[in-house]
């Protein structure tokens, strides 16, 4: 992949049908019949689209239509031959294009965005090490229910080990630490689809370390809150006041996927251990809209991270379909 | 148990469950908190429904029907169990005592309520 690489981005519900089918099997379907180099569907934990209507696996009844988002990477022609059939699939939600930059293409963006897609029987924990060795600022590993790595579909099944579902880890940090993650991850891990963005990172840890920059005309912008399942804002869990604040505020939408191993800053690599009721995974929230509404999502999520959390934005150039 | 009995059951303990089901979600797609009211008002409203039952006297096939099938598949303490689980995974314990102790509370003192009712019937 040395060409343009794009990212296709579809935010929906696990219950949106079209002619009888699941949305989320069309997707699936659809990137496999067209050999995409790496796609993922990552089930949500708790979210709201535009119908400001609350998913949260918190509550069993408000469980059952989590958040979905599905996710394809491939070089621009691909991306942009999927767009009509992915137009045709997708009723509400939200589809953006984003454009990447493919590992190995010269000088790295500052800070940047380290994506890599793997499958899950590939060796994410020596990775995510091999990130903080690296000295990226923090990583998130997401673990896909369908999609595909290595070239083949992989889904997960119900009662079944699901060992080689596709899995992303996304990392953020400086240039020069992502430089070097590229260039010893061959040998960690053979075949990975490894992309660079770039990212504004505004917030560490209650630090501020930049303004919220004002996006080009025409362009959407996507706010990203990495904090810990144990994050708090005064005591209560930090991704679930984000989104309840979100929701009172009427922002058009926002989506909370949690991780299943991670780490930030220099604390050591963690997820879930055996037999431990609180959990120790990173968690992820993510809002997608025009540049005034993400001002004024950016307004609150400012507030609630106030001691903990990483915060970054970027700009998303391309909105194919608005949300419905 | 008759056959009528039977299928009378099955098809109420149906209805239990839509009931439950609408009312959890429209009482909890109100509320904002981080408590499961939804469920909470699910086991209240029945405990006090099977106390009144029970302390109108109600026996035999019809306190079958009403209080087995319908109520018993209108409460959920499998959804209070489990919510109350997600809770401490969340990492606040002090929540989690509370998601035990309240409906606890609250449905002892409805299906009082709901007996004392009955019988003043």
């Amino acid at each position: 992949m040395s060409e343009a690489v794009l990212k296709l981005t579809v935010y929906f519900g696990e219950s949106d049908r079209v002619g009888g089918r699941l949305v989320s099997d069309g997707l699936c379907d659809l990137f496999e019949r067209r050999e995409v180099r790496a796609a993922l569907l990552l089930r949500g934990v708790e979210g709201f689209g535009a119908k400001q209507l609350l998913h949260t696996d918190r509550f069993l009844t408000l469980s059952e239509d989590l958040p979905l988002v599905a996710l394809a990477v491939d070089d621009e022609a691909a991306i942009r031959s999927l767009a009509p059939d992915v137009e045709r699939l997708v009723r509400g939600g939200l589809v953006t294009v984003e454009r990447l930059r493919p590992a190995g293409g010269g000088e790295l963006p500052e800070p940047a965005k380290l994506t890599v897609h793997l499958g899950r029987d590939d060796p994410y924990v020596a990775v995510v090490e091999h990130l903080r060795r690296a000295g990226l600022a923090g990583a998130s590993v997401l673990l896909g229910v369908d999609g595909m790595a290595h070239g083949r579909r992989r889904r997960a099944r119900f009662l079944s080990r699901n060992e080689s579902v596709p899995l992303l880890i996304v990392s953020v940090g400086s240039a020069a630490a992502a430089a070097r993650a590229l260039e010893g991850l061959p040998d960690v891990v053979a075949d990975a689809v490894a992309t660079i963005e770039r990212v504004e990172i505004l917030k560490r840890d209650g630090a501020r370390l930049a303004e919220l920059p004002s996006a080009p005309a025409g362009t959407w912008q996507k706010l990203t809150v990495y904090a810990g399942e144990q994050a708090r804002h005064r005591r209560r869990p930090l991704h679930v006041e984000l989104v309840r604040r979100l929701r009172a505020a009427h922002a058009s939408g926002a989506t909370t996927l949690r991780g299943v191993w991670g780490f930030s800053g220099d604390h050591a690599p963690h997820g879930d251990r055996l037999l431990a009721v609180h959990r120790r995974v990173p968690v992820l929230t993510t809002v997608v809209d025009d540049p005034d509404r993400v001002r004024s999502a950016y307004r609150i999520v400012d507030e609630l991270t106030d001691e903990t959390g990483l915060v970054t934005v970027e700009t998303v150039p391309t909105v194919l379909l608005p949300r419905a | 148990m008759s056959v009528v009995v039977w299928l009378a059951a099955g098809a109420l303990g149906g209805i239990g469950a839509l009931l439950r089901f609408h009312l959890d979600a429209a009482v909890q797609g109100r509320a904002s908190g981080e408590l499961p009211v939804g469920t909470l008002a699910v086991n209240v409203v029945g405990s006090l429904a099977l106390g009144v039952l029970t302390g109108a006297g109600v026996a035999g096939d019809a306190l079958l029907l009403a209080g087995t099938a319908v109520i018993g598949s209108f409460t959920t303490f499998s959804t209070w169990m489990l919510e109350t689980q997600r809770l401490a995974e969340d990492g606040d314990d002090r929540i989690a005592l509370v998601n035990v102790a309240l409906p606890l509370a609250a449905g002892l003192a409805a299906a009082a309520a709901g007996w004392a009712l009955g019988a003043a019937l």
